[in-house]
C-alpha cells in the first residue's frame, strides 16, 4: 500500500507534468511562450548536470561546454554537411558523449576545486578553438542554423517548447532510474567519500566516467535542440562560464538529492533572468543578482528549496515522528523509573 | 598461501615510512601487527589496499600478485579493511552504507534496484549482529563514535572478505564495546576469517592474538605468539627505550 508521502509526491508529479503540458495553451504571447522554452532548456541542462553534480558531488562549472559543442555539432552537421535535423541531433548527441570520454578521463583524475578549474579550462580552450576555426564555425560571426519547420514564429516555439519538455521527461526518468539503483548507490557513496567507495569495492573512476558520459549525453542534446531551436550559434555565448554558472545555481537552489531539484530550481532562476533582463536591460545587474542568490542559498538553504519546504512541512503535520535521542531519552527515563519502583 | 609483503618500502619526502617490510600472516588466524607510533603500520596497511604505492616491493595474496593494483580491485580479491579514523558515508543510512559494500559488476546488475530484498536481509543481518539493527534507518552522521565503529566494520564485513584489515579497532571505544569487539574478532575469525589487526590496546592484542608482528622504523623486528613477544628484548626495547 502506498504511503501517505508517496501519495502526495506522485500528485506534485502529476501537476507538474499538468502544468508544464498545459503552459503554451494559456501563454499569452509569443514572447512569454519563447521564454517558456527558455525555462525548459534550461531545466533539461541544470537536469542534465546534476547527473554529475548531484550524484558524485563533483562541482563542473564546464557543461555550458558540452551544451555548446551539442548545439555546433548539430548546427554544423545540419548547415554544412546537409543531415535533415534530427539526424543531425542524434548524430551530435553520440558525438558528445564519445567525445566526453577522454575529457572525462582527464578531468575526473582530479578532485574537489581541481576539478572545478579543469572544467572551467575547458569552455575557455573551446571558446578559442570556436572562434578561431572559422572556416567549419563561422568564427566570431556566428552560424545560421537553418530551421527544421516551415511555421509561423509562435507554432515554432510550439513545437519546440514539446521537444524540450520530451527530453526533460527522459533526463528526469534516466536520473530517477540510475537514482534508485545500484549504480546510483556507489555514485552517492563516491560523493560521501571516495577513498572509502574505492576501499569498499567500487571501481570511482570508472563509475564517474560512465555517469559524465550520461550527463554529456544528455546536455549535447539539450545543446543541440537549443541550435535548431534558436538558429543561430555564436562562440562568446556557447562557450560562456556564464552557463555553467547559472546551472549550477539551479542545481543548488532545488536541491541537488532531489530528482525534481534542478527543475524547480531552473524555473526560478530561469523566470528572474528573464525577468531582469527585461527590466533592466542590458545593464550587469542581473549578474550581481543571481551572484547575491547563489551566496543567499548556499549560506541559509545549502541543501536547496525542495528540502527546505520539506523540513518545513514535516515542523507542521508532526505527530508521533521523533529523533531516536528524544525516543532513546524517553525509554531512558522509563528504564529509570522502572528501576525504581523495583528497588522499592 | 596468504597475505604477504616482501620488502615492502615508502618513503614520503626525506621519512622513510616503510624501510623494506618483508611480513607474512598466517591464514585463518588473528595476527596482529604493533610497534610504536610512526612506526609505519598504517603506511603497511595503506600499502597493502592500494591506498597508495609503495616504492619498492611485493604485495601478494594467494598466490596472486597484487602490487600497485588499485584499491577497489584488492577489495575484490578478498581484503576487507577499516580505517584508523573510522569513515562512514556520513549523510546515508546505516542501511544503505552497508548496501553500499557490494557494488554491481556489469550493466544490468548496475541498474538493478539497490534495495533489493536479498541485500537488504544480508545487511539487516550484519547489522543485527553488531548490534545497531535499531539504528537502520538513522544517517551515519547522527551515530556515536562507537555506533560508527560498528557501522563501519558491519560494511567492511558484508562485502565477504576472507580476509579482514582492522585499524585501531580500540580506538576511542568505551570498555564495554571494547569487550564486545574483542569477542566480536575471535567469534569471526572462527568462521574462517583471517585478521590482522593494528592496535595500540595491549590487553586487546594479547587476548584475542594469534600471531603478533612487532613494526619499529618501517619494519618488522619480530614475530611470534602473544607469550613470547611479551617477553622479547627488542620489543620491550622498541616500546620503552630500554
Amino acid at each position: 500500500m502506498p504511503s501517505g508521502s508517496k501519495v502526495l509526491k506522485l500528485a506534485a508529479v502529476a501537476l507538474l507534468a499538468v502544468a508544464v503540458l498545459a503552459f503554451p495553451s494559456i501563454a499569452p504571447n509569443p514572447y512569454i511562450l519563447s521564454a517558456g522554452v527558455l525555462v525548459v532548456y534550461y531545466a533539461v541542462l541544470a537536469t542534465s548536470w546534476n547527473f554529475v553534480g548531484g550524484f558524485t558531488g563533483y562541482i563542473s562549472l564546464g557543461h555550458g561546454a558540452l551544451a555548446g559543442l551539442g548545439a555546433y555539432s548539430t548546427g554544423i552537421l545540419v548547415a554544412k554537411a546537409g543531415l535533415p535535423p534530427f539526424l543531425a541531433l542524434a548524430a551530435a548527441g553520440a558525438f558528445v558523449g564519445l567525445l566526453a570520454v577522454p575529457i572525462g578521463l582527464a578531468a575526473l583524475r582530479v578532485r574537489g576545486a581541481s576539478f572545478v578549474i579543469v572544467s572551467i579550462s575547458l569552455v575557455l580552450i573551446l571558446l578559442l578553438v570556436f572562434q578561431s576555426w572559422s572556416s567549419v564555425t563561422g568564427g566570431s560571426r556566428g552560424l545560421v542554423v537553418p530551421r527544421p519547420f516551415q511555421l509561423t514564429r509562435p507554432e515554432h516555439h510550439r513545437i519546440f517548447y514539446f521537444l524540450f519538455a520530451g527530453l526533460l521527461a527522459l533526463a528526469v526518468l534516466a536520473w530517477w532510474l540510475i537514482d534508485r539503483s545500484r549504480f546510483g548507490l556507489g555514485l552517492k557513496s563516491i560523493r560521501e567519500d571516495e577513498d572509502k567507495a574505492e576501499a569498499l569495492g567500487t571501481a570511482t573512476y570508472a563509475y564517474k566516467l560512465i555517469v559524465f558520459v550520461v550527463s554529456a549525453v544528455f546536455t549535447a542534446l539539450a545543446g543541440g535542440l537549443y541550435a535548431l531551436w534558436f538558429g543561430d550559434l555564436d562562440p562568446v555565448f556557447q562557450f560562456s562560464i556564464l552557463t555553467g554558472s547559472y546551472l549550477v545555481l539551479m542545481a543548488l537552489l532545488g536541491g541537488v538529492r532531489q530528482l525534481f531539484g534542478p527543475v524547480v530550481g531552473a524555473l526560478i532562476v530561469g523566470i528572474a533572468l528573464e525577468f531582469f533582463k527585461v527590466e533592466y536591460g542590458d545593464t550587469p545587474l542581473h549578474l550581481v543578482a543571481t551572484g547575491l542568490l547563489l551566496a543567499l542559498v548556499v549560506l541559509f538553504m545549502p541543501d536547496g528549496v525542495l528540502p527546505a519546504i520539506a523540513d518545513l512541512i514535516k515542523r507542521f503535520g508532526r505527530s508521533d515522528r521523533t529523533s531516536i535521542r528524544e525516543v532513546s531519552a524517553a525509554e531512558l527515563r522509563e528504564q529509570r523509573l522502572q528501576n525504581a519502583g523495583g528497588t522499592k | 598461501m596468504t597475505l604477504e609483503t616482501t620488502g615492502l618500502s615508502k618513503a614520503f619526502g626525506g621519512v622513510t615510512a616503510l624501510d623494506g617490510a618483508s611480513v607474512s600472516f598466517h591464514q585463518g588466524e588473528v595476527n596482529a601487527l604493533i610497534g610504536p607510533n610512526g612506526s609505519g603500520k598504517t603506511t603497511y596497511f595503506n600499502c597493502v589496499t592500494g591506498m597508495i604505492k609503495p616504492d619498492g616491493g611485493t604485495v601478494s595474496y594467494q598466490g596472486r600478485d597484487l602490487t600497485g593494483k588499485a584499491p577497489h580491485r584488492i577489495a575484490r580479491a578478498g581484503i576487507g579493511r577499516t580505517f584508523q579514523l573510522c569513515r562512514t558515508f556520513p549523510r546515508m543510512t546505516a542501511l544503505e552504507n552497508v548496501l553500499s559494500a557490494v557494488p554491481p559488476t556489469g550493466l544490468i546488475g548496475g541498474l538493478r534496484s539497490a534495495r533489493g530484498r536479498a541485500e537488504i536481509e544480508r545487511a539487516m543481518g550484519w547489522l543485527t549482529r553488531l548490534g545497531i539493527e535499531h539504528l537502520a534507518g538513522s544517517e551515519a552522521r547522527d551515530l556515536s563514535w562507537g555506533q560508527q565503529k560498528l557501522l563501519e566494520l558491519a560494511g567492511v564485513l558484508m562485502a565477504e572478505p576472507e580476509t579482514v584489515l582492522l585499524d585501531e579497532p580500540a580506538g576511542g571505544v568505551n570498555p564495554a564495546l571494547l569487550d564486545r569487539i574483542g569477542v566480536l574478532i575471535r567469534e569471526l575469525n572462527a568462521e574462517g576469517r583471517t585478521f590482522v589487526i593494528v592496535e595500540h590496546n595491549m590487553d586487546l592484542v594479547m587476548s584475542i592474538s594469534d600471531h603478533i608482528v612487532v613494526f619499529d622504523r618501517g619494519r618488522p623486528i619480530a614475530e611470534g605468539p602473544p607469550s613470547q613477544i611479551r617477553t622479547d628484548e627488542r620489543v620491550l626495547g622498541a616500546y620503552l627505550g630500554v
